[in-house]
């Protein structure tokens, strides 16, 4: 068989292996090879009434670690103690074949699944969007989205996601109805999940729910064309913005009330609304907004036939528009002499402007009459060539900033700037922690008169006392025995009571970084990830800038102290011109000496120390004097820091001068503003 | 009481903002400075004198000049720096109230400007329904003065302005489906929960609501300047998704 192996006794290659019972024999020599083989072999054993079956048990694709269905613990809850070592053996042996029992997560994975294959049921959702469903809670658990909600909530969200996602015609107001939850506590559920988990959900159409009311409707075998009427109802309704911010049942609702009518069935508004499930009043509102558009003076075959090409603007924003209208008429008819006064004014000094405007432009060519009438040929034809010449070069570049290719710009994405991911690092550090300033200013200015009105004399006081203590009387009882029994409980010396610990959610979630220096600007300002991490020198990473690394490098100098001690903060010699991180190393050096030890093998790079450092080194055999020389390290780093920091402050003026640049509306002279980007 | 506070805070509705009375809170400010600084003045952006109004101009400069954003809500905080008795405080004073049952906190109302205050026994203070942050000021300093006067020996200490909900008419009807399309994982857009678009921008760090109508109210600024910016970035993008 295996050529490649022989025997250790003898040296043939003739070994026979034997899945069966799982050895190798030499079959020159008869030894035993190798013993209880594990094999991948499907067998089938045949039982009592001759039917067979694979030997093995199930282990589902969902399950970690083998068979779930044994349940080694079990076993062991259950067993005697006479047993107990002998269960406690087989338990072991079973671990070892099938696993360690359930998980907590597969278990909450099966409830779920219960549960949400229980809702699908009642929505009439086939085994696919079953399946969708489960990922989705899956996706959610790994994320820890269900915790601090009810696990109705959270199967409800999975499946309308799944509903939205595949285009079955539910509505959350149905989900809500079969869990007999709050609609608009479900929909928040759904919207947290579906941003968490970066789902882009398609917007509702409301066109899926026509079918499904028809049929609710009892139109017998007229359904399909009561639909399609009602179908094209809700497109023309579309295309003059009826739909958007409305509820799509609400549509559905005018839609199907119309074209039941132009089918000739009768149904009443009251009908509608209990299949709907939206007010009257909603109804009757998406019909006068239809009645206005003009599509709703087409009769029945016209507007099966005539698309109108015209789109009409929102409702709301034909009623904004008119209110605004209304309001300028209002102060017409106030000041209207006033305005009309004005109106002069301003048009008297447009002409006037004009009038003086027009003068010069007549000028630079025909102001130079008393030159010969040649000259001023030739500098006409001059001044003609030169502009002609321009307009053709620019038109040939391409770049005319046309105002009508300006309008045509369609649907921007969101770029880099409008996600403020570019310099929102830059920005987190630059942007003082404003608004939280301390100021103390007296009050004397204010109108202490008018506070008077606010204060009360003894009377009403002793009035008000009265009646705040009948009204509250109940509380005050109640709070009463309250502190009674908290007394009590503290003087037979019972533990107070614990208080729940919040547990605060770490905001985990930062956005992704557009460069291995932000990534590391990040771990730096998140929590510590691990006291083994140096994180002084992933800052100095960020900060060495390449023109520093041209610079002199002489490894780090420890001169040994007297005492053994490996160092102390005086010793450590830093280079100026990475002035900030001298002030890291400082603060590390200060903590603990095992750091100190650490710092030593740092690939920090430091130039010749300067006098004063070297004096500080002097005086490193004084201990009283070493504090000194250590305020002395770290105020000469406050001194440096300015100069160093300068690329960061530079960071800071742009940013400010993109912000005034803004206020200003100049227009900005530098890259990063969002109307340069390219969309 | 006094009919000249009656007339004055009448005005005052929201519908009607631009119409908001001028009051002489401007040069009242400038007397005092410092809190100036951090009301992060008007600067060059406002055209009106109306505090609660802010002219920008509309970047992208395509049909009009410049944008009117009304800001409509501003909410403090302020700490007094001294415990506070609120029994006290309410039996003393007519226009609060105080129902431990339900709350923990008096609420005091003062009508100029018409604002609402919720003092707590650690001596926060949080004061909302000023129009502007001038006006929150002014009301913060009244509720300070009241409690002052009543007996607690207060410092006047860390006036921060928590939000500012503005809002303004673009006059261009907007494609909210498109958009949402598009901006998903900014925005979620569900007609069935509020008519409204809800886009979260990161930078700054605001919430818009967008209407189809073209109106947008700004949330969560600090200042104006946030809201300010908001408008920059979010104007290119909704007049390339512009019906019509």
């Amino acid at each position: 068989m295996s050529s490649a192996r022989r025997c250790k006794n003898c040296g043939s290659s003739d070994i026979e292996v034997d899945p069966a019972r799982g050895d190798a024999v030499c079959t020159n020599c008869g030894s035993v090879l190798e013993d209880s083989i594990i094999v991948s072999e499907v067998q089938f054993e045949e039982n009592a009434h001759g039917t067979s079956s694979a030997i093995g048990q199930f282990v589902s694709a969902e399950s970690k670690g083998g068979a779930s269905s044994f349940g080694a613990c079990k076993f062991l809850s259950t067993s005697t103690t006479s047993k107990q070592q002998h269960v406690t053996l087989k338990c072991l042996i079973l671990a070892f074949h099938v696993g360690m029992g359930v998980e907590s997560r597969e278990l909450t994975l099966k409830y779920a699944r219960v549960g949400i294959s229980n809702l699908c049921n009642q929505l009439r959702l086939n085994q696919h969007c079953v399946d969708t469903a489960c990922n989705f809670y899956k996706m959610a658990l790994t994320r820890n989205l269900t915790r601090g909600r009810r696990h109705a909530h959270v199967y409800a969200a999975c499946v309308y996601l799944t509903c939205r996602t595949e285009g079955t015609p539910h509505l959350l107001i149905d989900i809500s109805d079969v869990l007999q939850i709050c609609c608009y506590e479900l929909g928040r559920t759904y919207l947290r999940l579906s941003q968490a988990l970066c789902i882009n959900v398609p917007s509702v159409d409301p066109c899926l729910y026509i079918l499904r009311f028809a049929a609710k409707l009892e139109f017998g075998s007229k359904t399909q064309e009561v639909a399609n009427t009602a179908l094209r109802l809700v497109q023309r309704m579309k295309r003059d913005s009826i739909h958007s911010g409305r509820r799509p049942s609400g549509l559905c609702g005018a839609a199907l009330l119309m074209a039941a009518r132009l089918h000739e069935f009768n149904r009443t508004p009251s009908d509608i609304v209990k299949i709907v499930k939206v007010h009257g009043s909603t109804l009757r509102k998406r019909l006068v907004e239809f009645g206005e558009t003009p599509s709703s003076s087409l009769t029945l075959e016209e507007f099966m036939t005539v698309d109108l090409e015209e789109e009409q603007d929102p409702p709301s924003f034909k009623a904004a528009r008119k209110k605004d209208k209304e309001r300028l008429q209002k102060l017409m008819e106030e000041e209207g002499d006033n305005l009309t006064e004005l109106q002069k004014q301003i048009e008297n000094h447009l002409e006037n402007k004009t009038k003086r405007a027009r003068k010069p432009t007549k000028g630079p060519i025909l102001a130079k009459e008393k030159e010969s009438p040649n000259d001023i040929n030739d500098v006409n034809r001059f001044v003609e060539e030169e502009i002609i010449g321009t307009i053709s070069q620019i038109i040939k570049e391409g770049n005319v900033d046309d105002p009508s290719t300006e309008e045509h710009v369609l649907e921007l994405g969101p770029n880099i700037s409008s996600m403020g991911l570019a310099k929102s690092l830059d920005d987190t550090r630059t942007i003082p922690a404003n608004t939280q300033t301390e100021i103390e200013i007296d009050l004397d200015d204010v109108d202490d008169e008018e506070l008077d009105a606010y204060i009360m004399n003894e009377d009403e006081v002793q009035h008000k006392d009265g009646l705040w203590h009948k009204l509250n009387a109940s509380y005050l009882e109640e709070q009463k025995i309250k502190q009674e029994k908290l007394a009590k409980e503290k003087e037979e010396g019972k533990p107070e009571k614990k208080r729940r610990r919040t547990t605060r959610r770490r905001n985990n979630q930062t956005g992704p970084s557009s460069s291995a220096t932000e990534a590391i600007e990040k771990i730096l300002q998140g929590k510590k990830v691990s006291s083994k991490i140096n994180y002084d020198v992933l800052k100095t990473l960020n900060a060495l800038k390449p023109e520093g690394d041209g610079e002199k490098e002489v490894p780090v100098e420890l001169p040994k102290s007297p005492q053994g001690e490996p160092t102390s903060s005086s010793e450590i010699t830093v280079p100026e011109n990475v002035g900030k991180k001298s002030k890291h190393l400082v603060n590390i050096e200060r903590r603990s000496t095992k750091k100190k030890e650490k710092s030593i093998g740092l690939p920090v790079y430091v130039s010749e120390p300067t006098k004063e450092e070297e004096k500080a080194t002097e005086s490193k055999n004084e201990d009283d004097k070493m504090e000194n020389a250590m305020e002395e390290d770290i105020a000469e780093d406050f001194e440096e820091e300015p100069v160093t920091q300068e690329p960061e402050m530079g960071m800071l003026d742009m940013l400010r001068q993109h912000q005034q640049g803004h206020g200003d509306d100049e227009e900005p002279s530098f890259g990063y503003d969002y109307e340069e980007d390219e969309y | 009481m006094d009919s000249n506070l009656n007339e004055t805070s009448g005005l005052s509705n929201v519908d009607d903002a631009s119409n908001y009375a001028v009051k002489p809170v401007e040069s009242e400010l400038s007397q005092h400075y410092p809190l100036k600084a951090i009301l992060q003045p008007l600067g060059s952006t406002s055209l009106t004198k109306s505090p609660s109004c802010m002219v920008v101009y509309t970047p992208g400069g395509t049909s009009e000049p410049h944008t009117n954003i009304t800001l409509q809500n501003c909410v403090i905080t302020m700490d007094l720096g001294c415990p506070l008795d609120l029994m006290k405080i309410n039996l003393r004073t007519r226009n609060s109230e105080f129902n431990p049952a339900r709350f923990c906190g008096v609420v005091m109302r003062i009508r100029e400007p018409r604002t609402t205050a919720l003092i707590f026994k650690s001596g926060k203070v949080i004061c909302v329904g000023s129009k502007n942050e001038y006006d929150a000021l002014v009301a913060a300093k009244k509720f300070a003065r009241i409690i002052q006067r009543i007996g607690f020996n207060i410092r006047f200490t860390k006036f921060q302005v928590q939000n500012i909900v503005a809002t303004c008419d673009l006059r261009f009807p907007i494609k909210l489906e498109n958009l949402n399309q598009i901006h998903g994982q900014f925005s979620s857009y569900e007609p069935e929960l509020f008519p409204g678009l809800i886009y979260r921008m990161v930078k700054p760090r605001i919430v818009l609501l967008i209407f189809v109508n073209g109106k947008v109210i700004f949330t969560g600024g600090k200042s104006r300047q946030d809201i300010k910016d908001a408008l920059d970035n979010i104007y290119p993008i909704l007049r390339s998704f512009r019906k019509n």
